[in-house]
C-alpha cells in the first residue's frame, strides 16, 4: 500500500477504502480473539452433549484423512492390500461413529432449544451440517468400485426417479459420484461445520432454560450456584452473547 | 483374508412388525443410540460436582 507524507492513500475522512482492512475490521469485531479461542466457558458447558459434538469433529477429521490417503492410492490398493482394507475399515467406521455422535449431538441441542437467544443461525448450520453429510456419506457407497456398489447405485437410481430428481445426476456414474464423494460434497461439509463452530463461537452456548419457564409453579425458589449466575452474565468473557 | 469374528456369509437378518421392516444391526444400532443418549443426560459430568461447591 502506497502512502503520502506518511498517511495512507487508501485512507479518506480517517475511513479506510482498503477492502483487507474493512474485511479485518469486521471479522475482528465479529469474532475477537478471545472469543475466537476463549480460556474459560460457562458453567452450564459441563454436559456430555458437548462431548458428543467435539467427537464429531474428531470423526470428521478422521475421515478426511483416512480418505485422503484413500483417494491417493485408488480402488486397487483398496480392494487387495491388506494396508489398503485397513484404511478402508478406518474411512467406513469413522463415518458410522461420525453419524453416530452427531445424532446424538443433534437429540440433545434439540431439546435443549438450542436456537435460543438469536441462536438461529447456529441450529440451523448444525442440522444443515447433517443434512448434506447424508448424501456426502451414500455417494461413497457407490464410489467403491465393487459388486456391492452396482448393487447401491441399481437400486437408488430407482428411489430417484421415482422421487423426480433423477435427471440431475446418475448414480451409476462412477466419475461423478466419486467427484461429488471426494470433492463436492465434503467441501460444503467442511464449510458448514466451519461456519457451526464460528458461531458457537460468535454466540456462545445456550443457557439452560430458567426453571419458571416451565410454565408451571415453582415450590422452592431456584438454586442457582454464584458460578452459574456469574457465567450467565452476558459481559462474562467467552459466554454467551 | 481373516474370517470375520461374525459369520456375515448370509442375506441380512430383518425386523418385521406390522409395516416396520429394518434390518437387525440397524435396529441394534438405533438402540444403542438411544441407550448412549439417555446415558449423556443423565450421567454427571466429571468435576461438575466440585464446582458447585
Amino acid at each position: 500500500m502506497s502512502s503520502v507524507n506518511g498517511k495512507s492513500r487508501s485512507s479518506v475522512n480517517g475511513k479506510t477504502r482498503s477492502w483487507t482492512a474493512r474485511a479485518r475490521g469486521r471479522a475482528v469485531g465479529a469474532l475477537p480473539p478471545e472469543k475466537l479461542l476463549p480460556d474459560s466457558q460457562p458453567a452450564f458447558m459441563s454436559s456430555w452433549i458437548y462431548v458428543f459434538g467435539v467427537l464429531t469433529l474428531t470423526s470428521l477429521i478422521v475421515i478426511i484423512a483416512s480418505g485422503s490417503i484413500l483417494a491417493l492410492k485408488g480402488p486397487g490398493w483398496w480392494h487387495f492390500t491388506g494396508i489398503g482394507h485397513f484404511f478402508n475399515s478406518i474411512h467406513l467406521w469413522a463415518v458410522e461413529l461420525f453419524f453416530f455422535f452427531m445424532v446424538i449431538h443433534l437429540w440433545g441441542k434439540y431439546w435443549m432449544a438450542a436456537w435460543r437467544g438469536r441462536r438461529a443461525r447456529v441450529w440451523m448450520t448444525g442440522a444443515v451440517a447433517f443434512v448434506v453429510a447424508v448424501p456426502c456419506a451414500l455417494t461413497g457407497y457407490v464410489s467403491q468400485q465393487n459388486f456391492d456398489a452396482q448393487w447401491i447405485s441399481t437400486q437408488a437410481k430407482d428411489g430417484l426417479n421415482a422421487a423426480g430428481v433423477g435427471s440431475f445426476f446418475n448414480v451409476t456414474n462412477f466419475g461423478q459420484m466419486y467427484s461429488y464423494h471426494v470433492f463436492l460434497l465434503p467441501l460444503a461439509v467442511v464449510a458448514i461445520v466451519t461456519t457451526h463452530i464460528l458461531l458457537v463461537r460468535k454466540h456462545g452456548i445456550v443457557p439452560p432454560f430458567e426453571l419458571s419457564d416451565r410454565g408451571e409453579p415453582t415450590t422452592r425458589e431456584p438454586r442457582l450456584e454464584p458460578e452459574l449466575v456469574q457465567d450467565r452474565d452476558p459481559a462474562h468473557a467467552g459466554g454467551p452473547s | 483374508m481373516t474370517a470375520a469374528i461374525f459369520n456375515l456369509n448370509h442375506p441380512a437378518n430383518t425386523v418385521h412388525w406390522h409395516f416396520f421392516t429394518m434390518s437387525v444391526s440397524n435396529v441394534v444400532v438405533i438402540t444403542v443410540m438411544l441407550i448412549v443418549f439417555a446415558v449423556a443426560i443423565l450421567a454427571p459430568f466429571p468435576g461438575h460436582r466440585r464446582a458447585k461447591r
